[in-house]
């Protein structure tokens, strides 16, 4: 498949990467967004991606929203009640849910932790659902989280039209 | 003209409360009896619920699914040669690990090694729809002719932090039953599950004694493009997944005779998957007998799907399509052939499994009788 759009988080002069309405404590979700809509809107502005259009998101992650989950597992263990939002936080198809909404993605959605190097299993499963036939495009996020460093990703969509 | 893709399904395996083994699995679903009791693993008591269906001695979840892979291995009769080079697709919960547990990509490489399976492994976190999606990708995989074979695996232990997030997210049904399509239905409960399958191309399942349990002959994956975390009410997407699966399969929805439902017993996301059904159906999704097995070993998250293939390979196997349990009437909603009261003779050839997640994602898997 050829990439047809490519964006990182952060780029040059990035700030702090704006919230997302209903995803807390995390910059996970986040930066899942800010990256995604900037690879999108690289290939189609504002968006909605055209309705006949089938993009899968394949979102790769060894780490998942780590915050999030060491913030859960502090909490119960001490005997405490988790916050409701956090339910839907715990997985990562919620982020990916959100984008597939806002931007008509109606391909498969797929989070995968990554056996081998993260981009070479991303592709491979992206090519898997175009060959197989359930996706057109594949919007491949590349995320992860370490303890002490800045929450950073790659966005790359994938597809068989040609780059602008 | 060319034959569908299909995998054969040679070897099964699952642990669920309703015991350990295929034959198990058949029998507890086929009995009707929900598994569902007071959590005794880990503390409940600032819980709002405090039910699920676990069984007891259970062991790690990395020994129970090697134990798993191990035994559907031996069922499909594959010596250690034919491990080598075998493919590894498992399904569990991503991000860090409960307790001392491997992370995920570490699970699989240990799991690997301990069962022989040298062939590549790909491993899926992406919520309810894990296993489902791991099992369309091992039969494209296949289809594509990348692998010869592949054993799929999936595991959920209910566990105290996932038990809690649905506890806060109000999603545990409080009146410690689930009720599938029902009205008065309250929610999900938890239950363990670990389940293993080996799928096949039906030239290396050939050269072996014995025959399959049953084929997959079509899959679908497809998306809602509508919330984070609520199904399309219209149930699109996943009467897009449904399709894909009889295109693939080169069948009709008259060819299915039965949909083992993903079903939870929440309010909108079973009526949502009754509009899936009528969407992807047509006039016949009515006559179609449904049920959801979660109302018996209740929702295994990522091992939902995998745990609900066998016991769907198995129920058309044998012939006898298991209850819909907890049943308190019919939801307009829901206008479904809901099996509510006793194991239902068939002579069906073809049944669906459906699954859905967060993030709008769904699955359908078209199981055909060996």
């Amino acid at each position: 498949m050829r990439e047809l759009a490519r964006a990182c988080w952060p780029e040059a002069d990035d700030g702090d990467v704006p919230g997302v309405p209903g995803f807390v404590f995390s910059g996970f979700a986040p930066v899942v967004v800010a990256v995604a809509e900037r690879c999108l809107r690289r290939r189609y502005g504002t968006g909605p991606v055209p309705a006949a259009t089938r993009t899968a998101i394949v979102l790769v992650t060894a780490s998942g929203d780590r915050a999030s989950a060491e913030h859960v597992r502090a909490t119960v263990e001490a005997g405490g009640r988790v916050g409701p939002l956090f339910f839907y936080q715990s997985v990562p198809n919620s982020v990916a849910g959100h984008i597939a909404a806002r931007w008509g993605l109606r391909g498969p959605v797929i989070c995968l932790s990554p056996t081998g190097d993260p981009y070479a299993d991303g592709t491979a499963e992206a090519t898997l659902l175009r060959d197989d036939g359930d996706a057109d495009e594949v919007l491949l996020v590349l995320i992860e989280q370490a303890p002490d460093t800045s929450t950073e990703a790659v966005a790359v969509l994938l597809g068989e039209g040609a780059r602008p | 003209m060319a034959e569908p893709p299909v995998a054969q399904l040679t070897g099964v395996y699952a642990v669920s409360a309703l015991g350990r083994g295929a034959d198990a699995q058949l029998a507890g679903v086929l009995a009707g009896a929900p598994a569902f009791g007071p959590v005794r693993r880990f503390d409940t008591t600032t819980r709002r619920v405090a039910v699920a269906a676990t069984l007891p001695d259970v062991g790690t979840l990395a020994d129970e699914l090697a134990a798993a892979i191990d035994a559907a291995c031996a069922a499909a009769g594959l010596t250690d040669v034919r491990r080598a080079g075998c493919a590894l697709l498992l399904a569990v919960h991503g991000g860090p690990a409960p307790g001392a547990g491997p992370a995920p990509a570490a699970l699989a490489g240990q799991l690997a090694l301990r069962t022989g399976l040298s062939g590549p492994t790909r491993v899926y976190t992406s919520a309810c729809v894990s296993a489902s999606t791991a099992v369309a990708d091992a039969a494209a995989l296949i289809a594509r002719g990348d692998l010869d074979r592949a054993v799929v695996a999936a595991g959920y232990l209910v566990e105290p932090d996932q038990f809690a997030l649905f506890d806060a997210g109000r999603a545990l049904a409080d009146d410690g039953a689930v009720r599938p399509f029902s009205a008065g239905r309250r929610g999900l409960l938890l239950g363990d599950g670990v389940a293993a399958v080996v799928l096949e191309s039906r030239a290396a399942a050939r050269r072996r004694d014995g025959g399959p349990v049953a084929t997959l002959v079509g899959w679908g994956r497809a998306g809602d493009a509508f919330h984070p975390c609520q199904p399309d009410p219209s149930g699109t997407g996943l009467a897009h997944a449904v399709r894909a699966a009889l295109r693939r399969a080169g069948l009709s929805p008259q060819a299915v005779g039965y949909v083992n439902a993903n079903a939870t017993g929440t309010a909108q996301s079973d009526a949502a998957e009754a509009a899936a059904l009528r969407q992807a159906l047509d006039g016949y999704a009515a006559q179609v007998p449904v049920s959801s097995t979660k109302a018996l070993h209740g929702h295994a998250l990522e091992a939902s799907g995998l745990l609900e293939l066998v016991v769907t390979a198995l129920a058309l196997r044998h012939g006898e399509l298991p209850v819909n349990a907890g049943w308190r009437g019919p939801d307009e909603a829901c206008p479904l052939d809901v099996i509510t009261d006793r194991p239902r003779r068939t002579t069906a050839t073809h049944a669906l499994t459906l699954n859905a997640a967060f993030g709008g994602a769904n699955t359908a898997l078209l199981v055909g009788a060996p």
